[in-house]
This record gives C-alpha cells, sequence and structure tokens, in this order.
C-alpha cells in the first residue's frame, strides 16, 4: 500500500471498490478521482477531444455497472481502459453511420486526431502531435498506453484484446516513426 | 550517433519515464544512460510525448460520481452493510406485525363474507318450468358458476336467472308481472337479498 500524502496508508483500488459495494460512496469519489484523468488522457491521445468528460463519465458508469464481473486479475485502471476503448470504437461506429460515409480507413482517423489543431500551443508538443499523426490507431494507442500511461505490453494487450508481442512490435514501429518524425523536423 | 543495441534497457525507458521500476533496475538504467547518447535522445522523445498528454480536459469528479448509482441499485437483493443490518431487522418486524395483523383483520372480514354469501346461494330467484308454463317466477338454487357471474352489474345478473320456459308462452299479465319482479332482482344488494314472496303461491322464503 503506497502512503497518501496525510501519511496514511492508500487504499488499494480493490478496497475501495469493497467499500463502494458496503454502500460509502465516498469510495466511488476516491476512485474516480484516482483514474478520471488518466482515462481522460487516453481518450484526448487516441483523438476523442471532443466529448471526452462524456466518454469518461460513461467509462464509470459502465465500470460501476458491472464491477462484479472485475476480478482484480488485472489493475483497475487497465480494465476501464478497455472499457472506454470499446466505448470509444463504439462511438467511432456511431459517427461513421450517422455520417453514411464509407468505412473509415486509418488515415481518415488520423485526420479526425488533426481536430486537435490550436489546442497544442507549445512548439515541442505541437511537433509531438504530429508525430504521433503519423501513427495508425493502433499503434498510437500502443505508444500513448506504453508512454503516457505508463502499462506493460501485458497491461497493453488486455486493453487492445490481442498479443504482449503485437503490442511489442506496435510500440517499436511506432517508436520508430516518431523519432524519425522528430529528427527530420 | 550511434544506435543503442541494449533492447532490454531500451524496453525499460517508458518504466523510468513513469516511476515504474524498483530500485535495482533503475540504478542500471541510470548507469547506462550516463554513457549512452542515443537512449538520452530516446528518453527525451518519451518525456515530449509524456508532457504532450497535459491538454487533456480536467474532469469533474463529482458530477461523474452523480451519474454512478448505488451499488444496492445496480445488484438488487445484496448484503446491506453491517451498520444497516439492526435498522433492517427493525424494519422487517415492523412489516411482519403489518402482515400478521392486517391478515386477521382481513381473513376475520372475509369469514363474515363467505357466511353471507353461502346464505344468500339459497336465495337466487329463477323462474321454473310450471306444469302450464305461465307461472311467475319461483326461488331456486343456482349453481356456483352462475353464482361467479354476479361480479357484472346487471347483464350478468340476467345470466342468473335461468328461464326454462318459452317467454312465447306466457300471458301479458305474467309477462309484465315477471318483468317487474326481475326490475326487483335488479334493485338488489348482491350479498343480502331481501326475500321475495312468489305471488302465485304466497310461499315465502
Amino acid at each position: 500500500m503506497t502512503p497518501s500524502p496525510e501519511g496514511r496508508p492508500e487504499e488499494t483500488d480493490m478496497e475501495l471498490i469493497n467499500r463502494w459495494k458496503a454502500g460509502d460512496t465516498r469510495a466511488a469519489t476516491r476512485l474516480v478521482g484516482r483514474h478520471s484523468q488518466a482515462l481522460a488522457r487516453f481518450a484526448a491521445s487516441a483523438g476523442e477531444w471532443q466529448g471526452t468528460e462524456e466518454l469518461v463519465q460513461d467509462t464509470f458508469v459502465r465500470a460501476f455497472a458491472s464491477l462484479d464481473s472485475f476480478r482484480g486479475e488485472s489493475t483497475l485502471r487497465t480494465w476501464l481502459f478497455t472499457i472506454e476503448r470499446r466505448l470509444m470504437l463504439d462511438r467511432r461506429r456511431a459517427d461513421r453511420r450517422s455520417r453514411e460515409t464509407v468505412p473509415v480507413q486509418e488515415s481518415d482517423q488520423v485526420s479526425e486526431y488533426g481536430a486537435l489543431d490550436g489546442l497544442i500551443a507549445e512548439e515541442a508538443q505541437e511537433r509531438v502531435r504530429k508525430s504521433l499523426d503519423a501513427l495508425s490507431p493502433t499503434q498510437r494507442e500502443v505508444f500513448t498506453l506504453r508512454v503516457q500511461q505508463g502499462l506493460s505490453y501485458k497491461e497493453i494487450a488486455e486493453v487492445l484484446g490481442n498479443t504482449e508481442g503485437a503490442a511489442r512490435v506496435h510500440y517499436h514501429n511506432a517508436l520508430r516513426t516518431v523519432k524519425e518524425f522528430l529528427r527530420d523536423e | 550517433m550511434n544506435e543503442c543495441t541494449d533492447s532490454e534497457i531500451q524496453e525499460m525507458l517508458p518504466d523510468l519515464l513513469n516511476r515504474a521500476l524498483g530500485d535495482d533496475a533503475r540504478e542500471r538504467v541510470e548507469a547506462h544512460l550516463a554513457r549512452c547518447e542515443s537512449c538520452r535522445e530516446e528518453l527525451e522523445v518519451l518525456r515530449t510525448v509524456k508532457s504532450a498528454a497535459v491538454f487533456a480536459p480536467t474532469i469533474d469528479v463529482d458530477r461523474v460520481v452523480r451519474q454512478i448509482p448505488s451499488y444496492k441499485a445496480i445488484i438488487p437483493g445484496v448484503e446491506a452493510p453491517a451498520w444497516h443490518r439492526p435498522v433492517q431487522l427493525l424494519v422487517a418486524a415492523a412489516a411482519a406485525l403489518i402482515i400478521i395483523v392486517g391478515g386477521s383483520v382481513l381473513a376475520t372480514r372475509h369469514n363474515v363474507r363467505v357466511e353471507r354469501s353461502v346464505r344468500t346461494d339459497t336465495l337466487e330467484p329463477r323462474v321454473v318450468d310450471n306444469s302450464n308454463a305461465a307461472l311467475p317466477p319461483k326461488w331456486a338454487r343456482v349453481d356456483s358458476q352462475q353464482r361467479a357471474n354476479r361480479g357484472a352489474p346487471a347483464l350478468a345478473q340476467a345470466h342468473a336467472l335461468a328461464l326454462t320456459a318459452d317467454v312465447d308462452g306466457l300471458s301479458d299479465r305474467s309477462l309484465v308481472q315477471l318483468m317487474n319482479e326481475m326490475d326487483r332482482f335488479d334493485a338488489l344488494p348482491s350479498t343480502e337479498p331481501d326475500p321475495v314472496i312468489s305471488v302465485d303461491s304466497g310461499d315465502s322464503l
């Protein structure tokens, strides 16, 4: 258990989950506070800038509704990322249907990510954003989960529903692309 | 600058950035970084990518929590926490008391009604087939199915009257008499009919 700033041991996610099940709503507040920004960052880095808060909220509502199915085999955060990613895919499918366009290719999704124009002000960050634009959606998800969220390959594989080996390959391809992009700038 | 070939160290760079390494592994990576320009450059790229994520919107935690239903609402029938149990026991005891007392009152009322309905079962009016088929109705016992039809108002009561004689054979006077009798039946209370005196024989029930 990690000590809290007040010196008390920080409660684990499972302890907070059990407290929430026992009727303590403050435990839900602690859990949401602990993981909400990570979910928001993941959503933003995956191109879901608009409606990020709604997406995070939906993720928590869905997660809490099915907490009985969370066995603690992965971390709660990994499990939340999995739920959030499914919601993002559902959103994209719904967007495609509503626009009645041809199936969206990876290049189209890359342009969706380009909607972040103007939101990242500093030059270095703008360069990073452009370098991430050059990645496929899967590469971008793997890369941001590994670098920004600090997930292991095993956890990334759980979120994406593929293998550790595939996650590792996506990461290294993404890293090479980002490095080359930044070197050429 | 030569590319570093130590893949094990490279794999640990994101973990170093996210403070996910143990002390030994962290010291090993830092020692490597001190002499490897390629890995230092890679770590700088990773650090820039990580810092670019700070532009995610700030989430209103309270607003999110307000949308989350309670566990009891999601999973009905879950056991309440220990501090809820005394309250639940009191509520359960009160509910049991209400059920027992209420049930007793209802049972008593029901017995009274059954007693009354048994009496009224024997007092259903009925037109019987007399030998000359022109006599006014007499009282007769009706079966339980006819009894069940009493729930519906006038129409059901009309069905409860079993006309066994041909109406066409009745005289005008008898028909008027019969209709008057039927009007009186409609006016009777359903549970406690007044005794009706038969016109032709003067039998009273």
